[in-house]
């Protein structure tokens, strides 16, 4: 059975995992880097927007999976996630940059934000993910989708454990997948393959884990 | 329950070489290259001003440039798609250029270039009527679309996915390649000693995925099959592969062990071979380590059609069956001293190789995007 080991969100101001449940960071719309990186993660500031909010919620779904990180050390893990704007906003300033400069120059560290893979990359990059890495996006399902490919992918044994989500506008949620014998009672959560019912939203995905922790699953 | 196999039953490209798979692997096979200068847009101030571009295109018009290359490709030549099959589209920046419209003098929209829109219009176009998607993976990404939907065929979940990948020169691309100094000056001259970076292409494919089943039940012959993949992160680098090969490593072994299929099975490998200086000799530590002392003979074909970016792992899977049916590897088009580390292995000659083998392919990306393939003709039960 594929279950969810663990789940990290960013949204609405607050930022939240399973075990935890919301918190707010009164400095920043982002979580204090202590509670989401385990070691320093050096150009974080430099990052764009949307790699900065999917490093966090997965760095947050990774750590409420209780998954040892180290830099020293890569692991078996993949990354499927999904934006339904792509990569329109980092695509819109690079070319934006491009046209003020006379159109002679284009700025490299712009550019590379401008593939949808970009802002997943980056936390593969910095929490040494070695699996599958894949921007897929089904507009209909998009929990569901990411979810299900990364599930079948561990089946296919591409990789231990997958991280799987999504990033918004108003935020992002990713869960951590693995192989496992039964649902974590510590946490209550459910078989990956039922958990995504009714799953459209970031929001949907708060809710349900905050009824999840008062009622149980 | 046994494992379903997925088949390529039906399949078409376009690219600078022209229309169908049979004029870019003829292009190919004679060393010639499709790379020429570029006159769509200004390159003065950019490093590099050439690009393999589709003929006949009309740039910054109503129909962007993908869509004129795909419109083409389904244009009744061949059976219909069947109208129940799941879609992916492998893009890395699809119909851009209608984002360049809007910024440059705002005769478009900028939501336009979202590839929701383009899988909305390859979906009509194709006539794919079952469920869509956008994948992509950098580089990589129309060979890790042809792994999701033979995963998706082998866990049952579609019985036929139409695979659909493109790309095209736009100044948008092409100033983002120039900026992190990756175009060479002159043609792309991928595993060649004084090889100084790639150059941009362009093309759109096609692959008709199905299952072994319903192919055999719709009469379809099989092109040929997808018979293991793997899929890696060097979880190193934003734009530069990992020196070591370690996430290429793991991708290839895990493709082969998918696929059951050992070192004296591989006839030829279909090498990502950009042309840059770290990734032909981040691929060439990777076939080493895994072949050992068995060198296989590797082209890459960038050096004729440029890197088409997210079309290049279908245009090259397409050509590698092509390969393997007519018992040849390809030579390296632009291939003049190989380097050091690819001498022995890659050709300015065609080679004949057992075409009763399999085809080992392997693409990367930004991120660090590892992307291995392994195929073969079909050979039934």
């Amino acid at each position: 059975m594929i279950c969810i080991s663990g789940i990290g969100w960013i949204f609405d101001g607050k930022y939240g995992c399973a075990r935890t449940g919301h918190k707010r960071n009164a400095e920043s719309d982002l979580p204090p880097s202590g509670e989401v990186f385990p070691y320093p993660f050096k150009n974080f500031g430099r990052l764009d927007p949307q790699s900065r909010v999917t490093c966090c919620a997965v760095g947050l779904a990774l750590r409420d999976a209780r998954i040892e990180l180290s830099p020293n050390q890569k692991k078996a893990i993949g990354i499927v996630g999904t934006c339904s704007s792509g990569s329109l906003a980092s695509d819109i300033k690079y070319f934006r940059d491009y046209i003020d400069s006379g159109r002679t120059l284009g700025r490299g560290h712009l550019f590379i934000y401008t593939l949808p893979s970009s802002p997943l990359a980056e936390a593969a990059v910095y929490f040494g993910c070695l699996g599958p890495l894949l921007y897929i996006d089904d507009r209909q399902d998009p929990f569901g989708t990411t979810v299900r490919t990364a599930s079948e992918m561990i089946r296919a044994s591409e990789a231990g454990t997958m991280v799987a989500g999504v990033t918004e506008e108003e935020g992002a949620a990713y869960f951590v997948l693995q192989k496992a014998k039964q649902p974590d009672p510590g946490c209550h959560i459910l078989p990956a393959d039922q958990a995504m019912i009714g799953i459209s939203t970031i929001g949907d995905v708060v809710a349900r884990v905050i009824d999840i922790n008062k009622h149980g699953a | 329950m046994p494992v379903m196999r997925a088949v390529i039953v039906q399949s078409d490209m376009i690219t600078s070489y022209g229309r169908g798979t049979d004029s870019c692997w003829k292009g190919l096979h004679s060393g010639s290259s499709g790379i020429r200068k570029l006159g769509r847009f200004r390159t003065n101030s950019l490093h590099s001003g050439y690009a393999s571009t589709v003929g006949g295109l009309t740039y910054h018009e109503d129909a962007s440039l993908v869509e004129q290359m795909l419109i083409g490709l389904f244009d009744g030549k061949y059976r219909p798609i069947p109208d129940d099959a799941s879609l992916i589209l492998a893009t890395t920046k699809g119909e851009i250029h209608l984002l360049e419209k809007e910024l440059l003098d705002g005769s478009s929209v900028v939501s336009g270039s979202n590839p929701q829109r383009l899988l909305e219009k390859v979906s009509v176009m194709s006539g794919a009527m079952g469920k869509g998607m956008v994948s992509s993976a950098a580089c990589a990404s129309s060979s890790a679309g042809l792994a999701l939907a033979s995963s998706m065929v082998q866990a049952g979940r579609s019985d036929c996915v139409l695979t659909v990948a493109c790309d095209a020169v736009t100044e948008f691309v092409f100033s983002g390649f120039s900026s992190l100094m990756a175009l060479d000056s002159v043609p792309a001259r991928p595993f060649d000693k004084d090889r100084g970076g790639l150059t941009v292409g362009e093309g759109a494919a096609y692959a008709l995925v199905m299952s072994e089943e319903r192919a055999a039940r719709e009469g379809y012959e099989i092109e040929g099959e997808v018979k293991g993949w793997g899929l890696s992160d060097d979880a190193n680098h934003m734009t530069g592969p990992s020196r070591e090969s370690e996430g290429l490593i793991l991708a290839i072994k895990k493709a082969m062990k998918a696929a059951d299929t050992g070192i004296s099975d591989i006839a030829l490998i279909s090498a990502h071979g950009t042309g840059t200086i770290y990734n032909d000799a981040m691929e060439m530590k990777g076939f080493s380590a895994v072949f050992g002392g068995k060198q296989i003979p590797v082209y890459s074909v960038k050096g004729g059609v440029g890197h088409t970016m997210g079309a290049a792992g279908l245009i090259e899977t397409l050509i590698a069956l092509r390969s393997l049916k007519e018992g040849k590897a390809l030579p390296t088009v632009n291939l003049v001293v190989p380097d050091d580390c690819a001498e022995g292995w890659v050709s300015r000659e065609s080679r004949p190789i057992c075409s009763e083998c399999s085809a080992l392919l392997t693409n990367a990306g930004f991120g660090g995007i590892n992307a291995a393939l392994v195929l073969s003709r079909w050979r039934g039960k």
